[in-house]
């Protein structure tokens, strides 16, 4: 990419400079309305949305009467007094970090495993990216029946004796079918991405290796693994970001129960906007998961140094 | 920029076209209103035909959401300007929004027989002393059983006078090869509790889900599940607890489950086997059960007004009213159209006017909080922790009397 940049500069030094600077205003111009449309929808359903939303969280305002000024009221009530907002805290946190880990394993794993086929590579992929473009409450829906007391789940558990209670009604074991039907409908979006960044490793490098006398597992290690960690980390940055914003399968399967054991950010979210009718405290919420996600990019992009290997 | 004025000539051309006969047209009313099953949106939309054949003036646009999502989407409609000119609200939930509605005291002076309605539900429509909305449905929650699992297992179907004993020994005993005597919700607990004299409001109708005597009563409606193992397990779910019992009760997995007279259309047209109805089990206090019920307001900030408040005389009106009933989707609040919920829908069904007369003997008006809303979403998500044994009834209320007081 900056390559092609620079021979683009080059190019351009070359042509005499009032020629240049018409062809800039033109572009320029041409490139002006071609940005327009996106500029005025994020305009529009982005950036205003966002300030404003700022802006009701430093008040009352409950949908139905006139918004009052708080300060910083709402922020203090989330960090001091309300009990929920820390449940609904380590409840996202300890679900991105399983989600997470099993993800990426699963995606890595089973993307090295199909690149190993010989036949069917793609047959496969498109089986397991079809979750991916299914509607998650419709799919949640099918999931809720599987996991319902008394359900295939259940029979399942019982028919291998396994010591694992019904998973809706147990809160200690809720989040698990949650993070269940996130695998389901997440992982095939992570499998085609490492898949693509492993066909693209040169054979060379790996017939080299095996001359040198390198085991599969010294190969896989050692050679793809560095070579696919700017996927990789795409991946990981893209499904942490994902898996803090969790509603679909919330909403759509347990909301939030039993009691607050599968109560996320993105429900406590909606909660307290919509069944309660406190839009203001509902929108410092939103900014305090803004701000976390923010900072775990922002950190994880700090990590990228210590792992991520850029062929350049 | 020829082509341009030509397309702009054209343009208004045919919109004063339009805009010509468009004065002989009816205007259109948008009307909100919640239904969940198609059997529901049928009549309502029938009942919305009936405005238009009364007032040839008026059209009535209906636009439904099942039950839940009505109460997310009528604050977000209010607070974008969006309102419909026909709001509907049931009696639980009015305090909540009372500021959206115009009072009707004004338009019933003008000449309105109020007579008509029963007196319980024009209170519970009121707030502050005001008329906000007219109402067309009322009635008791009692209990709906599937007489062919009472034949089949050879229990004596209950009647008027049943004791709480009677009905745990009834479920008991209906309670085989996989069917359950009874199925209990997050909130239906309330009329147990009341029959066992328990109060969940204080005096000042302020939230009491910490008395002692309420938490006993709740413990024993969660007994049914977790003790006497006679009603299935809730478990959390995207779908309200009262949906889940009635399927189970429609899919004859159970034999009882307790509802209010609106739901005999459902019961209708989706059950295969004949019913049954019979009151609350009597407890320490007797036979105490809630009532409320839901009507039809006319939109405060709205541009029709006026015609709005002819269409929801209509809907309320005794031929709507007689519809509704005979269809099972109300008990009429007009008493006059009473006759026809028990001849038409519920011809067939077992004890039905003995029931419906001996509950509202004693029933209560549904009394709630200004937050009800938030009251009974916190039950529904807390509640399945006592039925699944995670937790005592106790600490349940407990929860969410602290979460809802907040």
């Amino acid at each position: 990419m900056s390559v092609q940049a620079q021979r683009l500069g080059a190019q351009v030094a070359g042509v005499p400079r009032t020629r240049r600077r018409r062809a800039f205003r033109a572009e320029g111009r041409a490139a002006f309305w071609f940005l327009l449309p996106s500029l005025l929808g994020f305009l529009a359903f982005l950036l205003f949305p966002l300030v404003a939303s700022l802006a009701l969280s430093f008040t009352n305002w409950q949908l139905l009467n006139q918004p009052k000024f708080l300060g910083l009221a709402n922020y203090i009530r989330l960090f001091t007094v309300d009990p929920s907002f820390w449940r609904a805290l380590t409840n996202t946190v300890f679900y991105t970090a399983e989600y997470l880990v099993l993800n990426l394993v699963l995606a890595v794993g089973m993307a090295v495993w199909i690149s190993s086929l010989r036949w069917g590579k793609r047959l496969f992929r498109l089986i397991f990216f079809l979750p991916t473009f299914t509607p998650m409450i419709g799919a949640s829906l099918v999931w809720v029946l599987i996991f319902t007391p008394g359900g295939l789940m259940d029979w399942v558990v019982q028919s291998l004796g396994l010591p694992i209670p019904n998973l809706l009604v147990d809160p200690a074991w809720a989040m698990q079918a949650i993070v269940i039907v996130s695998l389901w409908s997440g992982f095939g979006y992570n499998l085609l991405l490492f898949g693509a960044a492993l066909e693209s490793i040169p054979q060379t490098y790996l017939d080299a290796a095996q001359i040198d006398g390198a085991t599969a597992w010294q190969r896989f290690w050692r050679i793809k693994l560095p070579l696919i960690s700017p996927t990789l980390f795409f991946g990981t940055v893209m499904t942490a970001i994902t898996a803090l914003q969790v509603f679909d399968q919330v909403y759509s399967m347990t909301r939030g129960g039993p009691g607050a054991a599968t109560a996320t950010l993105g429900f406590f979210i909606y909660q307290n906007g919509f069944t309660t009718y406190r839009m203001g405290y509902a929108s410092s919420i939103a900014w305090v998961m803004f701000l976390i996600i923010m900072g775990l990019t922002a950190f994880q992009f700090r990590l990228q140094r210590k792992w991520v290997h850029y062929d350049d | 920029m020829k082509t341009l004025t030509t397309i702009l000539t054209v343009a208004a051309a045919a919109v004063s076209l339009s805009a010509a006969p468009a004065r002989a047209e009816p205007v259109t009313l948008t009307w909100q209103m919640w239904a969940g099953t198609d059997a529901e949106i049928a009549a309502w939309k029938h009942a919305a035909e009936l405005v238009n054949a009364q007032n040839p003036d008026i059209r009535i646009e209906l636009q439904t959401a099942p039950w839940r999502d009505y109460w997310t989407k009528l604050p977000t409609l209010a607070a974008s300007n969006t309102l419909p000119d026909i709001v509907s609200v049931q009696s639980l939930r009015l305090a909540n929004f009372a500021t959206l509605f115009e009072p009707l005291d004004d338009y019933v002076k003008q000449g309105f027989d109020l007579g008509q309605f029963d007196k319980s539900i024009l209170e519970g429509l009121s707030y502050d002393g005001h008329l906000y909305a007219l109402p067309y449905d009322f009635g008791p929650w009692i209990v709906y059983y599937n007489r062919d699992l009472f034949a089949k297992y050879k229990v004596e179907p209950p009647k008027a006078g049943w004791t709480r004993d009677d009905f745990v020994a009834t479920a008991k005993a209906l309670t085989q090869d996989g069917h359950y005597g009874f199925a209990v919700t997050a909130t239906d607990w309330l009329e147990f509790a009341l029959s066992d004299g328990a109060k969940y409001l204080t005096e000042d109708g302020a939230l009491n889900f910490a008395d002692p005597d309420l938490q006993a009563a709740f413990q024993s409606y969660v007994d049914l599940v977790t003790k006497e193992k006679v009603a299935p397990v809730i478990a959390a779910s995207g779908q309200p607890s009262g949906d889940i019992a009635r399927g189970r009760f429609l899919a004859g997995n159970v034999a009882m489950y307790v509802a209010g007279p609106w739901e005999m259309i459902n019961i209708r047209k989706s059950s295969n086997f004949p019913v049954g109805l019979a009151p609350l089990p009597a407890g320490k206090a007797g036979s105490i059960t809630l009532s409320a019920g839901s009507g039809f307001g006319i939109n405060k900030v709205g541009p029709h007004k006026d015609l709005a408040w002819k269409a929801i005389q209509v809907l309320t009106g005794p031929e709507a009213e007689q519809y509704l009933a005979s269809q099972g989707r109300a008990f009429p609040a007009r008493i006059a159209q009473q006759g026809s919920w028990y001849d038409v829908a519920a011809q067939g069904v077992a004890n039905a006017r003995e029931t419906i007369d001996y509950a509202l003997k004693t029933a209560q008006p549904y009394r709630t909080t200004a937050n009800w809303n938030t009251v009974s979403e916190l039950l529904e998500q807390y509640a399945p922790l006592a039925f699944g044994g995670s937790q005592s009834g106790a600490e349940v209320l407990n929860t969410v009397q602290s979460l809802a007081a907040e």
